[in-house]
């Protein structure tokens, strides 16, 4: 008996290892055309591991006129920016909103709240406006500034403050303590699990993020790894092994945070929905 | 005293929400009061005037032909939710206890969704290569004669961009589906079992039933997040051939940042809050049925 259970749950894993294996296929296939020769990108049966490897497409892909070496950079500038002023100001409402009572309070949550229904095209076209208006759009604020509000992450941090029981601060509110003491002292040291995964998410968020970019930059100079990926591939459209070293540097670094981060990634994902 | 007291709490309140509060209306509120407003007008980026025009944006979208094609694109592209969950039930059970390597095999199964963007969205464009891609050479491995012309085809354009969507909701759904499965109890698992259920009698009757409420809010989110993305499809096809991929999000896009028709815009990016508005509604009324679990 023991070891019928044994022999099916080999076989589950053979099972669900293929299938795993069908899902990571695309990158493999990535990776590996990035380094054939022109010729044997479409040779079938497909050579997983090419004959000869090329490293020009990479070569390509980090030099010229405009680099990947650029658009990471900008990239790094607005993902990070943005999500540190995020996790900050969310970490701030958050705590307002789940341990301060105050006027208004329930109905100002029920607005933010409502906002996390309105699409984002409703608001493409007046922050377009606005942005022009007052001249940062087709500059990076125009990707930081809103970046660094989500109420997503309001939501998330409020959550877990709610669940920091409330002897702790009680406590400090005896000893003469007031909310920014409490806050900066007590409850921000204890959510640090919840900010680092808040901060993993909004940064693969930032990082990933096409469609603002693809709306607030025009100059070449200024695109972020999503932008610079398209132009790189718009410009090259018949270098299909260019194509897929360029989609594989855009890919590289959230695979890399995803290794380092993968626990609270999951963790993250998991909590925000079923809780939520 | 008391209501000194409460007044001090207020001001510290909005001390700690201000902040985030200037963003939010700055970025949220005001834009949404504003494209309101837009959707009334005839307003077009650089035009010299603009006009309050009533109602007639709203009689425009009803008369368009093409808000019907996308409105009937974009419905094809919600078909993807229900399969992407299906699959990743599947995968949620067998990986939930009775495999090997449990922690390695949902991190590759997640990888899709981590990796969003468009990097994804040329590598499936040159699998779905319709003459020579590995796709359609493995299909005609297993002796179909004439594979689909994906990307490149009205018929199947849209399909394909459901396949990948499918493969990119996947490791989204799943993991969500772990947590709920992780949530319940040993006892009652290993009761059917006791009672002589055999497997996937055990999931249909007692698994299933009892993740449904998962299942209902996995829906209602995932078919508002679909409904909101435009991303990969502009990036793959920019909503063609001819039409075929225009989904409603895109067309947004299209009428304000290519045609510059903003107040046309405006209003269909409304038509598709009220959508989202549907959606959201019904998994409110969901939520209450579910805390009776």
């Amino acid at each position: 008996m023991e070891s019928l259970t044994q022999i099916r749950r080999i076989i589950l894993t053979l099972l669900m290892s293929g299938f795993a294996l069908l899902m990571i296929m695309p990158f493999i296939w990535m990776i590996s055309t990035s380094f054939k020769s022109p010729a044997d990108v479409f040779t079938y049966p497909v050579q997983w591991i090419p004959t000869n490897l090329k490293w020009e497409h990479h070569i390509k892909v980090w030099s010229g006129a405009d680099t990947f070496a650029t658009y990471y950079l900008n990239s790094l500038k607005i993902s990070l920016i943005s999500t540190i002023g995020a996790v900050f100001l969310s970490a701030f409402a958050a705590y307002g909103f789940a341990r301060i009572q105050f006027k208004g309070r329930e109905t100002l949550f029920l607005i933010y709240l409502s906002m996390m229904m309105v699409p984002p095209q409703v608001l493409f076209v007046p922050k377009f406006l606005m942005f022009e208006w007052v001249g940062i759009y087709n500059t990076h604020w125009a990707l930081i500034l809103p970046g660094m509000f989500t109420i997503f992450g309001v939501f998330m941090l409020r959550q877990f403050f709610l669940s920091v029981p409330s002897e702790i601060s009680e406590a400090a509110f005896i000893d003469g303590a007031g909310h920014l003491r409490i806050f900066f002292r007590l409850v921000l040291p204890l959510a640090k699990p919840a900010l680092a995964t808040l901060a993993i998410i909004d940064f693969s968020w930032h990082w990933n993020d096409y469609e603002n970019a693809l709306v607030f930059l025009i100059d070449k100079d200024l695109y972020t790894v999503p932008l610079g990926l398209q132009n790189f591939i718009l410009e090259n459209n018949v270098d299909y092994n260019g194509m897929m070293a360029a989609a594989t540097a855009g890919i590289i670094p959230m695979i890399i945070v995803f290794l380092v981060g993968q626990h609270y990634i999951i963790q993250g994902v998991a909590g925000s929905a079923v809780k939520g | 005293m008391h209501k000194s007291w409460m007044k001090r709490q207020s001001r510290l309140g909005y001390l700690f929400i201000g902040p985030n509060m200037i963003g939010v209306l700055l970025f949220f509120i005001i834009p949404a009061v504003y494209s309101f407003y837009l959707m009334f007008t005839d307003y077009k980026f650089m035009s010299p005037e603009t006009h309050f025009v009533g109602l007639d944006n709203i009689r425009r979208m009803m008369n368009d032909d093409l808000f019907g094609v996308a409105l009937r694109n974009t419905f094809v592209f919600l078909l993807a939710v229900p399969v992407s969950m299906g699959l990743a039930f599947i995968v949620a059970v067998a990986l939930n206890k009775s495999v090997y390597w449990q922690k390695t095999l949902r991190a590759l199964y997640f990888m899709p969704y981590i990796t969003s963007g468009v990097a994804i969205a040329f590598v499936w464009m040159l699998l779905f290569q319709p003459t020579s891609g590995p796709i359609n050479g493995f299909l005609r491995g297993i002796g179909i004669a004439n594979p689909p012309g994906w990307l490149s085809t009205t018929e199947w354009s849209m399909y394909a961009i459901d396949i990948i969507w499918i493969w990119f909701m996947l490791g989204y759904n799943m993991i969500i589906y772990l947590a709920a499965l992780q949530e319940i109890p040993e006892e009652l698992v290993e009761a059917a079992r006791i009672d002589g259920a055999r497997p996937w009698q055990t999931i249909r009757h007692v698994i299933w039933p009892l993740v449904s409420p998962t299942t209902f809010l996995l829906l209602i989110t995932g078919l508002i997040m679909t409904i909101k993305n435009f991303g990969i499809i502009q990036a793959i096809t920019q909503g063609g051939p001819g039409n075929s991929t225009t989904v409603l999000s895109l067309f947004i896009y299209q009428n304000a940042f290519r045609y510059y028709e903003m107040g046309y815009a405006a209003a269909i990016s409304w038509a598709l809050f009220a959508i989202i508005m549907i959606f959201t509604v019904l998994q409110w009324i969901g939520q209450k049925r579910w805390v009776h679990y």
